[in-house]
């Protein structure tokens, strides 16, 4: 199979890269070796947020945030998208004072889309929240999609302008010859000018073949969700200080997560939970809010996803071969990202250059030896 | 927290046997089960039966609480009303029992997770007033109620002997619709010169029809096309039979057309399984002695594949047989010394099965639902016109139709619609079963509250301060 850019990896960041450059007119051809979504863009908590973002992730994560507000019209498929306003809660003193110092940082460059609130404003918006809880800060464009719908929305609104879509074929070598790149999968062999590694916890795997060395890592983030409960929360919840995030979707179910990490084995493509850092997440979201300690676990899962040493993620081209991009790493924040991500890609394929500052993002920021 | 040889979880025919024979050889035994009182769901209530005159239940109904008497009475740390909702392939066993969670630890894990029946998605399936027929023997076992004037709808031995057990008791049945259909009788009939060996057992099932019959209730052969009357409840069935179409009034129908392993932990602890062509149903790969594909976790009795009550004890045995030896406690040849007259039994009863098998197979237009509005999942209420939107949206493995469209999110983790799922995949794809999968399960097996999670916390690290004094 022949196109002229090969996707590697069908999660947000691939589907996304490969609807920007369809609808362009660019012939797009994803390799996902599992099915579309199958990871972490399918499985994660489906937080849409702007705030507490690294300074460095802002301007992708501002226009990217415009963009999820129209983003089910625009491809023509629901992706679950609810803005809801997202709030994390200070919980004394020393976080209202981190707030602080961060809000002159976003004032000094000019952001202003997030907004330190006060102890009655939390009680008036989270009327659940424990009463010791001191404020908190909030962003009002923030909220939540359904990760696997939106990533699906991204895939079908590609395959609609032309993309193709190859699933349950793995990539096992990639090499130069010539002006192509020359793929071999599991069961056919692919041609294209350019390469874009949207591989997630596997893209260490893909830059290497590409030729680019990255200290990638992969751990497996878990997840809860209870049973249906009376709505109690409207805005995603969060926390400055502590391991609390949920979030309550319209059918009433509520969604925990926090960060804590079970165990990856990225070979087998699989994760196993660990129950006492679960039962940590647990605790601290009944302490939060007594009313969820009632509330009933249905499901518990982890998701595979890829870390850098930073947490930032790697967005930009290869340094060690000509027209292949990097696109992964995300560390665990990349769902929000997805949209202005396909774009940025879509930009860098066809003019080598983007609007937004990548420097934070370069692939070989690790390789700069500083003495 | 506390350590054992071998936990069993299930105290079915099979479980009760199997720690019965560990205890027996030295080891020590923990096993866990939902009832309050041992003996699964086939022996269900046998020890303390509230009914008057439990012997219209049927004589290996009152075998069962004979094995329950000798389970009783064994060496074996037993926890009634224990609810396991997390089985590691660590050993690690979480389990809730009087409102909190408790933990142990086992070098062996036998799981016996049993049967349960196959969902019968005809429209209306959904509706109040309309049960399973193994719900009707829960109900009489349990609480000795009855529903008066039901309808009883499918196919199989569990239907004719429920139906048998109302009328030993008095119990009006306002009909029995056999949708066994005509062929399968052809088709089975190469298998019955070998099932006649077991004359016994076919003597017994043989029985059973013959006392309906002779009860005179309504029976018709071959029903097709069966649907639910009535809107927000059951009012009666709808089928054809004999070349015309059929209204039976009546408040309840139970339905029932087989039983399958039920797969929710075998599958959440990612054993390996194979697609059973004849019993048309997943099932956990065992070895004869129903050790698994992680070597320290065994499975044994109708979870491992559907055996009856007679088989699931056979495999209980067994497979304690062999985790005495895997413990050490008992050389190899004096396993297979003591299993051969198990593992003879059981393949004399093994003609019998397959052709129990065939007679009762169940046509795809019982088994996966035809109407577009039938419901499939009922945690979340999607019904067939859904999931096949979700397919041609591109969702082709039962993983992403399940992301897609919520199918199987519910609290019964897709217990239910995860082999309708499965079925209706593989005839959309054109490809068998094994090309399609199943879902991923997980822990929880059961809903969990918060608060019993956070406490657990507590008292695992409690106990984890006192182990370090």
């Amino acid at each position: 199979m022949k196109a002229d850019v090969l996707i590697i990896g069908g999660g947000i960041q691939g589907c996304a890269t490969a609807y920007h450059l369809a609808r362009r007119g660019v012939s797009v051809i994803v390799l996902e070796k599992d099915y579309v979504a199958r990871h972490a863009s399918g499985v994660n908590a489906g937080g849409v947020r702007l705030l507490g973002r690294d300074m460095a992730e802002v301007p992708l994560s501002k226009a990217s945030m415009e963009m999820w507000q129209a983003l089910s019209d625009e491809l023509g498929h629901d992706t679950g998208f609810r803005r809801q306003g997202l709030i994390n809660i200070a919980v004394d003193q020393a976080d209202m004072d981190t707030l602080r110092t961060r809000e002159a940082k976003m004032r000094a460059k000019g952001y202003s889309h997030e907004r330190i609130i006060s102890r009655d404003e939390l009680r008036e918006r989270l009327p659940h929240a424990n009463p010791d809880c001191v404020g908190g800060v909030t962003s009002e464009l923030d909220g939540y999609a359904i990760p696997y719908k939106a990533t699906s929305a991204f895939r079908l609104a590609a395959e609609c302008r032309g993309a193709r879509i190859v699933e349950g074929e793995e990539l096992l070598s990639l090499r130069r010859v010539g002006g192509s790149w020359l793929a071999q999968g599991s069961t056919t062999r692919f041609e294209a000018d350019t390469v874009v590694n949207c591989a997630g916890a596997w893209a260490d795997r893909i830059a290497l073949m590409i030729g680019d060395n990255v200290p990638l890592s992969h751990a497996a983030p878990m997840l809860m969700i209870t049973a249906r409960m009376p709505h109690f929360a409207k805005p995603v919840v969060g926390a400055v200080s502590r391991q609390l995030s949920f979030k309550q979707f319209g059918n009433g179910t509520v969604l925990i997560g926090g960060g804590a990490k079970g165990f990856a084995d990225r070979a087998a493509g699989r994760t196993r939970l660990d129950y006492a850092k679960l039962t940590a997440a647990a605790r601290t979201t009944a302490e939060f809010f007594p009313i969820m300690r009632r509330a009933a676990i249905n499901r518990m899962w982890a998701g595979l996803e890829a870390y850098m040493p930073d947490n930032l993620p790697v967005i930009g081209p290869a340094v060690n071969a000509a027209r292949a991009f990097h696109a992964f790493g995300f560390s665990a924040h990349g769902f929000q990202m997805g949209p202005v991500v396909g774009q940025v890609m879509a930009d860098l394929v066809m003019t080598g250059h983007s609007q937004f500052p990548l420097g934070a993002f370069r692939i070989d920021r690790y390789d700069r030896k500083v003495l | 927290m506390q350590a054992f040889d071998c936990a069993i979880v299930g105290a079915g025919p099979a479980g009760m046997s199997a720690a019965i024979r560990l205890a027996r050889g030295g080891a020590r035994v923990a096993v866990l089960d939902r009832g309050a009182r041992a003996g699964g769901q086939i022996y269900h209530a046998a020890a303390d039966s509230p009914l008057s005159d439990a012997a219209a239940l049927g004589p290996d109904y009152a075998e069962g609480a004979a094995l329950i008497a000798e389970f009783e009475c064994a060496d074996i740390t037993y926890f009634p009303q224990a609810d396991a909702w997390h089985l590691g392939d660590d050993g690690r066993v979480l389990f809730s029992h009087q409102g909190d969670t408790h933990e142990l630890h086992c070098r062996e894990m036998l799981l016996c997770p049993g049967a349960m029946e196959r969902p019968m998605p005809i429209p209306g399936w959904t509706l109040p007033g309309v049960m399973t027929a193994g719900a009707a023997q829960v109900m009489l076992k349990s609480d000795a109620m009855v529903a008066e004037g039901a309808i009883f709808a499918g196919s199989g031995p569990l239907l004719y002997l429920i139906v048998a057990q109302y009328l030993r008791l008095g119990v009006p049945v306002a009909a029995l619709v056999d949708t066994t259909p005509r062929r399968n009788y052809l088709d089975a009939a190469p298998l019955l010169p070998r099932a006649l060996r077991r004359l016994a057992m076919l003597k017994k099932g043989l029985s059973l029809l013959h006392e309906i019959r002779a009860a005179g209730v309504k029976t018709y052969r071959g029903a097709r096309d069966l649907k639910v009357l009535g809107e927000g409840r059951a009012q009666g069935l709808r089928f054809s039979a004999g070349g015309r179409t059929h209204d039976i009034a009546a408040d309840t129908v139970f339905l029932h057309h087989g039983v399958q392993p039920n797969l929710n932990m075998t599958r959440a602890m990612d054993l390996a399984h194979r697609w059973n062509p004849e019993q048309l149903s997943w099932q956990v790969e065992t070895d004869a002695f129903g050790q698994s594909s992680v070597p320290h976790v065994s499975v044994a009795g109708d979870g491992a594949g559907i055996v009856g009550a007679d088989g699931a004890r056979a495999a209980g045995r067994l497979a304690a047989l062999n985790i005495l030896h895997r413990l050490g406690r008992l050389p190899r040849a004096d396993r297979d010394r003591a299993a051969a007259p198990d593992l003879a039994a059981r393949a004399a009863m093994a003609p019998f099965r397959a052709f129990i098998d065939r007679l009762y197979r169940p046509t795809d237009a019982l088994r996966l639902p035809q109407d577009p509005a039938t419901l499939v999942c009922r945690c979340e209420e999607q019904s067939l016109a859904q999931l096949r939107a979700g397919f041609d949206q591109g969702a082709r493995d039962p993983n992403a139709l399940k992301s897609l469209t919520r199918c199987g999110m519910g609290p019964c983790q897709g217990r239910q619609c995860g082999h309708i799922v499965a079925g209706l995949l593989s005839d959309w794809r054109g490809e068998p079963p094994e090309a399609v999968g199943y879902y991923r399960l997980r822990s929880p097996q059961r809903l969990l509250t918060l608060d019993e999670l956070s406490r657990f916390h507590a008292a695992s690290a409690q106990a984890r301060a006192e182990a370090a004094e």
